[in-house]
């Protein structure tokens, strides 16, 4: 009982958001973009619910045109990593063996890196911009997924209806999607809400570095930075975005924990 | 003449554990032909589950077949690639598990379970597939088997579950069916169901079966021949009516002594104290000597081979002597 009310209210906030953010134009009457600079840096009014920016630019439209960027990328970030990372994880422990040992390997090796280290150097070599953005959290995103899949499979092999299934003579991709698959993959979908912040936080961190999206697109990332050097008078240029952040992840955490209750029994 | 549909010969599997290399099989042999009923029994870490295991190819990755030969229909499978022992194997046996929840998958609907090897192994059409699936649901009796098509396996209860799992070996029309305890979960109504309708199977359509189990009374009901299996290797073999009513291995002679009889009021059960040995170290004596009653010094120097009896094969030194075993052993107790 308790566990759906966290993953409504979760759901609820998460899709909250993105009506705003499909709708936005009909909330705001405001270009994100539209430089006025004759009104730069006023404070919270009720023209500009949270303000401009040093630019002119109305801050409340850039925080809901910055909802697009943010949680489309967040979410095409994951789905990737998440398909790559199953397969390779259903194969690996699958097969066992040489094909095992050489996917654990190749897991490691990426391992081995700092996320954030790899990420950024893959946004240096393939230039700044969404798609190299998503590239990188793939390359990099994959092999979670892959382990926890690797370690379900491993466990639910030697479970008696896998075992059934196997003397029956049925072929393996019949076993493996339709046996297997559904009874693996609900850590990974859990992990994923959770992993959607994580790529979220990744954009937002590659744009306050310099290496998100490009301006003048709003992002909260680089509203973030853009916003740092009016810390001191104008604190909430930089604070409003990073609470959009601090809300987006606590919406997936609740649906994360409201499917954990769910999903495993 | 035909080859024996199962042979195994000489059969070693071992198992990797934290403390060392367990000989969990240590040589065992035997002929399955069709529509033979076979118990097979001994207490738990005998061996009997990791035998049927590693005839069906479904070992743990921790355990391995480290000698001995599996021929089925006569054909080696340590000589097959592992693609065509598994159309060997599921042309020729099924088995169904102690525990029918854990056999059956928890998200397919048990219809679809059902139907899945007509459907996808022998290339039947949906529709027949789930005819031939609602013909198996009656042949094990499951009533009412359309509507019950779309259930999933939680929503059963225990005896019927096991129905449903009996219902998919069947569906790929087996020879032998590998039983392993599966009334062990089942409370007693359930489980006199359950061994009718594979005595009813076995006797409409010549159905084989191997039956694992530590409960003698169900070998009795439902097998012609019994397989003792102690430590790892097989202490005495025979017909069911030999072996229950002239065991002569001790091993055997104590089991039957402990099961309850229900004509006669005991205070206390007898129990065979002990327990079996340790099978990561070398045997060099009879394993079960520890534990027999008519154990002599012999017994604790070499270890006896299974030999022709009379009527059986029993793996004791001492079996010549089993007609005196009740007698001696009644004294035995008295003075105890």
């Amino acid at each position: 009982m308790k566990s759906s009310k966290t993953l409504y209210v979760g759901a609820g906030m998460l899709g909250l958001l993105a009506l705003v953010a499909i709708f936005a134009p009909l909330i705001s009457h405001y270009d994100p973009t539209e430089q006025d600079l004759m009104n730069t840096l006023l404070g919270p009014s009720i023209h500009h619910w949270v303000g401009t920016d040093p630019l002119g630019r109305d801050v409340f439209t850039r925080l809901i045109y910055g909802a697009r960027v943010d949680l489309a990328i967040g979410l095409s970030a994951v789905i990737l990593p998440y398909i790559i990372g199953v397969c390779l994880g259903l194969l690996s422990a699958w097969k066992g063996g040489k094909t095992d040992s050489f996917i654990m390997r190749i897991v490691d090796t990426f391992l081995a890196f700092p996320f954030y280290v790899l990420a950024i150097a893959l946004v240096f070599i393939f230039g700044p911009g969404i798609k190299s953005i998503i590239v990188a959290i793939t390359l990099g995103g994959w092999v979670a997924y892959c382990r926890i899949v690797r370690s379900n499979v491993l466990v639910a092999k030697e479970q008696d209806y896998i075992h059934a299934a196997r003397l029956t003579g049925l072929p393996d991709r019949r076993i493996l999607f339709r046996h297997m698959l559904p009874n693996v993959i609900s850590q990974s979908i859990v992990f994923a809400m959770s992993d959607i912040v994580l790529s979220i936080l990744a954009i937002v961190s590659l744009g306050y570095l310099g290496l998100g999206v490009p301006v003048p697109t709003a992002e909260w990332g680089s509203m973030i930075q853009e916003g740092q050097p009016y810390i001191t008078q104008q604190w909430w240029l930089a604070t409003v975005p990073g609470l959009m952040v601090v809300y987006v992840g606590l919406s997936l955490s609740l649906i994360g924990d409201g499917l954990v209750a769910r999903l495993e029994r | 003449m035909n080859p024996p549909l199962i042979s195994v010969q000489n059969l070693t599997v071992e198992i990797k554990t934290g403390r060392g290399l367990l000989k969990a099989i240590r040589g065992v042999s035997f002929d399955v032909n069709p529509g033979d009923a076979i118990g097979i029994v001994g207490e738990s870490g005998s061996g009997k589950s990791i035998t049927l295991k590693a005839i069906l190819d479904l070992l743990p990755t921790n355990a391995r077949v480290t000698g001995g030969k599996i021929f089925i229909n006569g054909q080696d499978v340590s000589a097959l690639k592992p693609k065509a022992r598994r159309a060997l194997l599921s042309e020729n046996c099924a088995m169904i598990f102690q525990d029918a929840i854990a056999a059956l998958n928890p998200v397919i609907k048990i219809g679809d379970q059902i139907a899945e090897v007509p459907r996808y192994r022998l290339g039947k059409s949906e529709e027949e597939s789930k005819n031939i699936a609602l013909t198996l649901m009656a042949k094990v009796g499951i009533t009412d088997g359309e509507s019950r098509y779309d259930l999933y396996p939680h929503q059963l209860s225990g005896g019927l579950r096991q129905r449903v799992a009996i219902a998919i070996a069947l569906s790929g029309d087996p020879k032998i069916l590998f039983c392993d305890e599966p009334t062990t979960a089942l409370d007693v109504t359930i489980q006199a169901q359950v061994l009718r309708l594979l005595k009813e199977l076995r006797e409409n359509s010549g159905l084989g079966i191997v039956f694992v189990t530590h409960d003698l009374a169900v070998v009795n009901e439902l097998c012609d021949d019994i397989k003792v299996m102690y430590a790892g290797k097989l202490v005495e073999t025979g017909t069911v009516e030999n072996v229950f009513t002239r065991p002569t291995h001790p091993y055997t002679f104590s089991l039957l002594k402990a099961a309850p009889d229900p004509d006669k009021a005991v205070h206390r059960l007898f129990t065979i104290s002990g327990e079996a040995p340790n099978l990561t170290q070398p045997v060099t004596a009879c394993p079960f000597a520890p534990r027999c009653f008519a154990a002599s010094d012999q017994c604790q120097s070499s270890e006896p081979e299974l030999l022709p009896m009379a009527q059986s094969m029993s793996a004791c030194f001492h079996s010549e002597n089993h007609v005196n075993w009740a007698s001696e052993d009644s004294q035995k107790s008295v003075a105890r």
